[in-house]
């Protein structure tokens, strides 16, 4: 009995007629020595397999605009540049968005708290990755604690073991976390979005220490403002308590956009 | 679906050398590009993130050369896979030695077919999943591919097991898949 092989398969695409013959009745029942081949055999097929399978899900939405979460950017500063860079821009923005890395930063549940006997939500794991957007749109990965430009917009991508809610504060030095925006969280990797479209923060009016926090809530967790402020407020402490925090500092420069 | 009219309208004027349109096609096919190098769960989040960047680097550069823009997505997802396939091949000292995958030819990947007949498509892998036994892998190809939502080193979490195994049920299954495709091929059933 013949299977599938790399031999088979240059006859097939020239469509030898007895190879073809074979396999339209072989593969019209399963078979795990071609199936097992197919399935890491690199060939014309394999677009139209994966679009296929793909498509089995529901559809997810495109990626969205950047919506700023804070005072809107003056109109100067994104101003579109020359046609001319747009092609060069397309795809250094296609390149730099997806070298986004996470940073695993999760300052969440540390140590175990005694079992009371019930049974509660689970918390959630998080991790928060964060780049920079300049003027002329370029992006930077940003490492936290890493200096940052009043004229950047940090934009928000997280990643969490299950879905819920989160809320994201700024911190000043020195000041209370100020709330941003309360955002749905999908267990996967994803960028902070509420419905408005992506989470953008604007650092037009900052100079020094900005710290941004991500306190998230698995559902069943109470999730208000309150119980969000106490998570920071614990966040550093052993003692159990709803919420995982995810902190990221950056400096606010009033100088132009760094350098990558 | 069949390549939507949005995407082969962004592949056009992306040919024409109209710069929004390489961000329109990232942002309508970034979601499908993501989920299936999320297939991938021995890739960790920031390898992912390299093969998607590599992904669309190569697509749009090789963006001139395909000849039906109701390819693109195929042949993108191609590019995908092998992006993702020559990465983990590279962490295996005893495959260094071997070449990557080359890029698929744009001319060689077929176009989508039309609408209707993706929907039969999905409707028979659906039928070839709902008779798969009960059992763990069933149950992963349910999480993967009709949820899809989480990625493969989710699953591996939630269900207990490696994240290579999790990667192998899905490719056995695409396996059976493409193997029902070919077949379908060759009796002049899909063209």
């Amino acid at each position: 009995m013949r299977h599938l092989d790399a031999t088979a398969m240059a006859e097939l695409a020239r469509r030898d007629p007895a190879t073809v013959a074979w396999f339209r009745e072989h593969l019209a029942s399963p078979c795990e020595a071609c199936e097992t081949f197919l399935a890491t055999h690199s060939d014309a097929l394999d677009g139209r397999t994966d679009a296929l399978l793909l498509a089995l899900a529901p559809e997810r939405k495109a990626e969205a605009e950047v919506i700023p979460l804070r005072s809107a950017p003056r109109a100067r500063r994104f101003a579109p540049p020359p046609g001319r860079y747009w092609g060069w821009m397309a795809g250094a923005l296609a390149a730099s968005v997806l070298m986004v890395v996470l940073v695993p930063l999760v300052k969440g549940p540390r140590g175990v708290s005694e079992w009371n006997g019930q049974k509660g939500p689970g918390r959630i794991s998080l991790e928060l990755a964060v780049v920079a957007r300049s003027t002329d749109g370029a992006l930077r990965r940003l490492d936290s604690g890493g200096d940052v430009t009043r004229d950047e917009v940090l934009l928000l991508r997280y990643h969490a073991t299950e879905s819920g809610v989160a809320l994201l504060y700024q911190q000043r030095e020195e000041q209370a976390p100020e709330l941003l925006g309360r955002f749905p969280l999908t267990a996967g990797t994803h960028d902070l979005e509420g419905p408005d479209g992506l989470a953008g923060v604007s650092l037009e009016s900052d100079e020094g220490r900005l710290s941004l926090a991500l306190v998230a809530f698995a559902p069943g967790e109470p999730a208000s403002e309150q119980d969000a402020l106490a998570a920071l407020a614990a966040d550093g402490s052993p003692d159990a308590r709803p919420g995982t925090v995810v902190r990221f500092d950056v400096r606010v420069q009033s100088g132009q956009t760094l350098a990558p | 679906m069949g390549e939507t009219d949005d995407v082969t309208d962004a592949v056009r004027r992306a040919t024409r050398g109209e710069s929004s349109a390489f961000s329109e096609l990232y942002r309508r096919t970034r979601p499908l590009v993501a989920r299936l190098v999320a297939g991938f769960g021995t890739l960790d989040p920031d390898e992912a993130e390299d093969v998607l960047q590599e992904s669309y680097v190569r697509a749009f550069r090789g963006l001139a050369q395909l000849k039906s823009v109701g390819a693109f997505t195929p042949w993108l997802l191609t590019i995908a896979r092998n992006r993702a396939r020559t990465r983990l091949e590279r962490r295996s000292l005893l495959q260094r030695m071997e070449e990557e995958l080359a890029d698929p030819t744009p001319e060689t990947v077929p176009a989508l077919p039309p609408t209707l007949q993706v929907e039969r498509d999905i409707e028979v892998v659906r039928q070839l999943i709902a008779e798969l036994p009960e059992g763990e892998e069933k149950k992963t190809v349910q999480l993967f591919y009709i949820e899809g939502q989480l990625s493969a080193r989710e699953i591996a979490e939630q269900l207990g097991v490696g994240k290579s195994t999790v990667t192998m049920r899905l490719e056995r299954f695409r396996g059976r898949i493409k193997r029902e495709l070919l077949q379908r091929v060759l009796a002049g059933r899909w063209d």
